[in-house]
């Protein structure tokens, strides 16, 4: 290729520009060589992942302490409980709070639930007032670890705390003293079985775009570490581009559709929620190609739409992260009062959906 | 930064003479800066950016992409010529498609569920253009009372839930072409063509200008200052909640948390990256439509590069710092 000299110019200058020389690597992007998940359908004996089953959920944490100085909790029938919320404007959060209610309507307990809105400053509001109201139980899902502060509010009123779905920052408020214990859901192991199923459904050889959640999120952040460390066991899989696509489907539709144009060779997708791989979806349809079969996608979440898309060969799985706590929740409470040892971080339960049973949950997916 | 938008400007820029080099350089630069880095952006794309020069992708990928912020740059930039500006516009796109959305699904049929989400869009900027126009609040806290509380109906009306909606008449506005030009742009073709006949050829252009470039002497020539305003915030809000359906459609579904956010800020730097001055008194879709192209296809150019996000948005908000800051100089160079 023959450069003249404007030419070269213009490319400096915009190179300049850019400010990020070093970003722009390959010309003429992927370079990905032979991408032959089709006519090879023997799993690359290489990749051990390819020929593995869905690991589960992951083992309940080894060596964690049992909760022992935090407030006690009264043996009774039924109890008083509250529940902080921190936001109802996503179907997920919808249903957390309405798996609460219902366990708490079906145990007999009686729940107060206060929404947060999205704003810290509400809930920390929120759990003041929910703290002057004595509740047996405090139920609180964080919005940030910066709630430590009330969470020591409410142990010092000699309420226990059982937090859910996030965690606060534990050198202010102390595991087992301040709060019983954080019910939660392992995001890295999330990532891992997405891998092991992206593995599975390419033969271990694929050229992966990931669509990543907002930047500096955890789910996003553990979710990232999860796969990309999986698929490291597998040389045939590469990651040749990775986006933050923000959690929602119209960005991750508009950078797929980017990056399908830039990486041809692209042959899977792993996005960190359902709602962007749905997005991928329409993306490479647009494309011209066919999604579960020119482009396997592999996603996280659960969701009713992503059932749908399962069950319709779209997506090829996805990986529950489960937002009914109240089982769980309900039970750890149980557990406390009765004075059983509770460690003081669980794991939520999360379910793998593929072709065999995404169309029997479809109904009760949130 | 500027310097290397400018590149082939050099030339003619050296040939001045020397004395008048810095206020020529500058006035060049405020005219087609954006222009210019778009040019770059096509050339470093069309060597680095493999299947770039496809018309599939420049047509159904780039065009497509940056035509819904192009539309809805230009009411914007009405709103601006007038010397106000409209951060509502993201959460009326919500609006819009909310009720657009809803209206479907409740089965009322394409023509006038298209109609109720244009009527509530048109609602609020009627909000908007009362409380400028008649009550003298100032622009910015105006359209700040939608931009919060806007979103906030749109959440109200579906609980926050998404809406699917997949009536196929109905995904044309998102997905459809006409001729193999895809609507969305047709549609930015026709409403910059539309805005650029009324500015040019119509007495209601004159006013538009008159209003942002000197308001008292605008209103004792006569000018209905209050209706002109009235008529660009209503302008603004109906072409944005025009997106709004159009990005519903594109995506096939409604999401009032996501819909248009952040676009008053993408629409607003449009604006400003092709040379119109925030103060008013001037408008050239010709520029909007060249400062969206130019912005969407930078971002393009970074995700298909592998660029992360947090330094895409650095730089993309360098370059808006670079256009004002050359608009300033040319402002002074001038005065």
């Amino acid at each position: 290729m023959q450069l003249n000299k404007t030419r070269r110019a213009l490319v400096a200058a915009t190179l300049t520009m850019m400010g990020v020389l070093s970003a722009c690597t390959t010309v003429g992007g992927g370079g990905g060589g032979e991408t032959a998940a089709e006519g090879t359908k023997a799993p690359d004996p290489a990749c051990k992942l390819a020929t593995a089953q869905d690991p589960g959920n992951s083992a309940p944490p080894q060596n964690v302490p049992v909760a022992e100085n935090a407030p006690k909790l009264a043996k009774k029938d039924t109890y008083r409980v509250a529940f902080s919320q921190n936001a109802s404007n996503n179907p997920w959060r919808l249903a957390e709070t309405e798996s609460m209610k219902a366990e708490a309507g079906k145990l007999g307990h009686q729940l107060t639930i206060t929404d947060a809105q999205n704003s810290q400053a509400k809930q920390i509001q929120d759990i003041r007032s929910l703290i002057a109201q004595k509740p047996d139980a405090l139920f609180i899902a964080p919005i940030t670890e910066q709630l430590a502060n009330v969470v020591v509010d409410a142990a010092k009123a000699d309420i226990p705390v059982f937090l859910l779905d996030r965690a606060v920052d534990t050198n202010i408020a102390k595991p087992g003293e301040h709060y019983v214990t954080v019910i939660r859901s392992d995001f890295v192991q999330e990532g891992l079985r997405a891998a092991v199923a992206l593995a599975r459904a390419t033969g271990g050889r694929a050229n992966i775009v990931e669509l990543e959640g907002t930047t500096g999120s955890s789910p996003a952040i553990d979710r990232k570490k999860g796969f990309d460390e999986a698929i490291k066991q597998c040389p045939g899989m590469k990651i040749v581009a990775s986006q933050d696509a923000d959690f929602t489907r119209a960005k991750g539709q508009q950078v797929m559709e980017t990056l399908l144009q830039s990486n041809p060779d692209v042959n899977a997708v792993y996005a960190h929620n359902d709602e962007m791989a749905i997005g991928a979806i329409s993306a490479i349809k647009a494309a011209g190609k066919t999604p579960g079969k020119d482009v396997v996608v592999v996603s996280i979440d659960g969701s009713r739409d992503a059932l749908q898309a399962v069950s319709r060969g779209e997506l090829y799985a996805t990986v529950e992260c489960n937002p009914r706590f109240g089982p769980a929740a309900f039970k750890t409470m149980q557990e406390y009062a009765e004075g059983k040892p509770v460690p003081t971080v669980l794991v939520n339960q999360d379910r793998f959906f593929d072709q065999s049973n995404a169309k029997q949950f479809i109904e009760e997916a949130y | 930064m500027p310097e290397t938008t400018t590149t082939p400007a050099a030339p003619s820029a050296a040939a001045a003479p020397a004395v008048r080099r810095k206020t020529s350089w500058a006035a060049y630069t405020q005219r087609y800066g954006a222009g210019t880095a778009l040019v770059a952006l096509l050339i470093f794309n069309a060597l680095f950016t493999a299947n770039f020069l496809t018309p599939a992708n420049l047509l159904y990928v780039q065009l497509r992409q940056a035509a819904p912020v192009g539309i809805v740059a230009l009411g914007m930039a009405m709103v601006i010529a007038t010397r106000g500006i409209d951060l509502s516009v993201g959460s009326v796109m919500a609006i819009s498609g909310q009720v657009g959305a809803l209206a479907l699904l409740s089965g009322t049929g394409l023509v006038p569920a298209v109609a109720l989400a244009l009527l509530a869009a048109l609602l609020c900027g009627l909000f908007n253009g009362t409380l400028v126009a008649r009550y003298g609040v100032q622009p910015i806290i105006a359209t700040l009372i939608l931009f919060i509380a806007g979103r906030g109906i749109a959440q109200l009306l579906t609980d926050g839930r998404l809406q699917n909606v997949d009536d196929p008449a109905f995904q044309f506005f998102g997905l459809g072409a006409i001729a193999g030009i895809p609507v969305q742009v047709v549609l930015l073709v026709v409403v910059a063509a539309a805005i650029w006949f009324v500015a040019r050829s119509t007495p209601f252009g004159r006013y538009l200008v008159a209003t942002g470039d000197n308001e008292p002497a605008a209103r004792l020539a006569g000018v209905p200052v209050r209706r002109v305003k009235l008529i660009a915030y209503a302008t603004s809000a109906t072409l944005a909640g025009l997106v709004g359906l159009m990005e519903v459609a594109r995506v096939s579904a409604s999401d009032a948390n996501n819909t248009g956010l952040g676009m008053e800020l993408d629409a607003i730097a449009a604006v400003a990256v092709a040379g119109t001055p925030l103060t008013g008194g001037r408008i050239s879709p010709v520029a909007v439509v060249i400062g969206a192209l130019m912005l969407r296809l930078l971002q393009n150019t970074l995700i298909a590069h592998g660029v992360s996000r947090e330094v895409a948005q650095m730089i993309t908000g360098f370059i808006i710092v670079a256009a004002i800051y050359v608009q300033r100089q040319a402002g002074e160079g001038a005065g």
